[in-house]
């Protein structure tokens, strides 16, 4: 292949370096310009730690909640289409379309207090705003489409004689679905995965609106980050941002792995 | 194992895709489903393996009526156009699959795996994935997988359709062989009607969803019972108004009996010879010559000529 012209190259690497180079080792030099020790301590603050915790429950609840709904949504699409699956495919891309803050806007004006079933689901006891349940539903709400994205285009690519062949053998639909349906979509379903985790582990502008932003009770790790900085807090606010980073880094390098699995699968199908 | 069909009627939609089949398969034998696409023979294949439910009438395995059996319930061995390997299991693996749903111990499991592994000789790649395979030994390690549950019939969708020429001949060959050793009745769809002649002995041809003609491959070959199935075995030339095949009519000097005609094109394929002529009327048929007739005849465009039917039974027709 013909190498690109060498200012093009040169282009590019000024590009990046701009865009993600530069404000990552700053970010870096920022949280451990007061050394190992200040750092270590400032890793166990109270307020962060509770909401790295939060966050880590988000997600917990969040992914495999997106892991089962995607999956089942893309097998619904794929293999039983109709008018209303659809309709479904086309409706489950909306919160890629729209801003989180209206997301959280959305619920918001449906649960809160005052809200449509505000009234009815505070009668059951229950509390979705300001609460674990309300960020784990924007949480859920935005990366909706993650997983099926990834899992509709492969389960079309593959079609159905695996599983047609599987029941000629006598395997029982169950067993159909968890030793071929599931072991074929594996990667494409982890890839999904870590796209739904970067996205939970991210997500700002939703669980702003949901949350409340209440310090070591509502607030997640990238409110307690915003919190830190609004609050000429700076320094504890760069280490809340590696720790994000680092987490950010191991999710993209799952994602690696996963995309060169998939790679080579389609190379086959190809 | 014998299959029955009766009156199987099946639709999509408005189109009528089966209409009213009805077949006696003999216990042993190779038939061929032989149509063009669109003849509703896959989707016949499908019903019969119970992939597709159908919309009237039965089919009876052995008599027993199973109609209403789920495939994983019918003991059918079934192989896919596109063989369907398991993607992510090995050559072994997926040939155990069939016997690991049926809870055969271990050790078995592995003798037996390894005996059908030999029998598609595939024993050096027990080990590899389907993606390491060529067309033919996915094929082969597809018809093992079937074979691994002891099927009582074995269905084989266009089993050679996504082969390249040479190994779609070797293969059939081995195929046909193996289903006479084994014995298996077999049912396979193809709309290649030189496959359906090489390998079945007998061939149910379908036409826009009606069974237009069974028999045996000379049967339906010699007597085809109308133009469509005349027309599909093979190519066919009118003289006279009266279809022919074209080695059926022979070429003949000018002033011999036979229709006075104008020699138009002359195409010499190696083994055969084909001449195309045109009478007074301007109607034109081919006339298909041996190489050694071509050679005495030696026919060139221009030339005046005669033809005639070759055998005069074919006159009666």
């Amino acid at each position: 292949m013909k190498r690109p012209p060498k200012l093009l190259r040169l282009g590019v690497l000024v590009y990046v370096s701009i865009l993600i180079g530069a404000p990552l080792i700053f970010l870096f030099q920022q949280a451990f310009r007061r050394g190992w020790g200040a750092f270590w301590a400032a890793l166990h603050d109270q307020a962060m730690d509770h909401a790295l915790i939060l966050t880590a429950k988000v997600a917990l609840i969040a992914v495999p909640l997106n892991v089962v709904f995607g999956v089942g949504l893309s097998l619904w699409i794929v293999r039983r289409p109709s008018r209303l699956t659809r309709i479904l495919d086309r409706l489950v891309d909306v919160p890629l379309a729209i801003s989180p803050i209206i997301v959280g806007l959305i619920l918001e004006l449906a649960y809160a207090q005052n809200g449509w079933f505000g009234p009815a689901i505070a009668k059951l006891g229950w509390h979705v705003m300001f609460s674990l349940p309300g960020i784990v539903m924007a949480s859920v709400f935005v990366s909706l489409p993650l997983v099926s994205r990834q899992v509709i285009p492969l389960l079309r690519l593959l079609g159905d004689h695996q599983e047609q062949t599987a029941a000629t053998l006598g395997a029982s639909p169950t067993r159909i679905l968890f030793t071929v349906t599931l072991r074929s979509i594996a990667w494409a379903v982890i890839y999904g995965v870590t796209l739904t985790l970067a996205r939970v582990i991210g997500e700002y502008g939703a669980v702003l609106v949901v949350s409340g932003n209440i310090a070591l009770l509502t607030q997640t790790l990238t409110l307690n980050i915003g919190a830190n900085f609004d609050n000429y807090n700076a320094y504890q606010g760069f280490v809340g941002s590696v720790v994000l980073a680092l987490v950010s880094i191991a999710v993209l390098l799952v994602l690696s792995i996963a995309r060169q699995r998939e790679r080579r699968r389609s190379e086959y199908l190809a | 194992m014998s299959i029955s069909l009766n009156g199987i009627t099946k639709h999509f939609g408005k189109d009528v895709v089966l209409s009213e089949v009805s077949d006696e398969v003999p216990q042993g034998s190779l038939t061929a489903l032989l149509g063009p696409s669109g003849s509703g023979k896959s989707t016949l294949l499908r019903i019969i393996a119970g992939l597709t439910p159908l919309d009237a009438g039965h089919v009876e395995l052995n008599g027993r009526d199973v109609t209403d059996v789920a495939p994983r319930h019918r003991n059918i061995g079934f192989c896919f156009q596109d063989y369907a390997p398991f993607r992510h299991l090995s050559v072994f693996d997926n040939v155990a699959y069939g016997l690991k749903v049926q809870r055969v111990p271990k050790e078995r499991r592995k003798r037996e795996v390894e005996e059908l592994l030999g029998l598609v000789r595939l024993e050096a790649f027990a080990d590899r994935y389907p993606r390491q395979l060529s067309g033919g030994q996915r094929q082969r390690m597809a018809l093992a997988r079937a074979l691994a549950i002891k099927p009582e019939v074995l269905l084989l969708d266009e089993p050679f359709a996504a082969l390249d020429a040479q190994v779609r001949g070797e293969l059939r060959t081995w195929v046909r062989n193996l289903q006479r050793e084994l014995g298996i009745t077999t049912i396979l769809v193809t709309h290649d009607q030189g496959e359906a002649m090489e390998v079945a002995d007998r061939i149910v041809i379908l036409n826009s969803g009606r069974i237009e003609q069974v028999g045996a491959p000379h049967q339906v070959y010699d007597n085809p019972s109308n133009e469509f199935v005349q027309g599909f075995l093979g190519p066919t030339t009118t003289l006279d108004g009266i279809t022919y095949r074209p080695h059926e009519i022979s070429l003949g000097l000018s002033g011999d009996r036979g229709t006075p005609v104008r020699v138009t094109d002359v195409v010499r394929l190696g083994f055969e010879v084909r001449v195309v002529v045109e009478d007074a009327t301007g109607e034109s048929s081919w006339v298909q010559l041996t190489h050694d007739e071509a050679r005495q005849l030696d026919p060139q465009v221009g030339d005046s000529a005669v033809v005639r039917p070759r055998s005069e039974v074919l006159i009666f027709r």
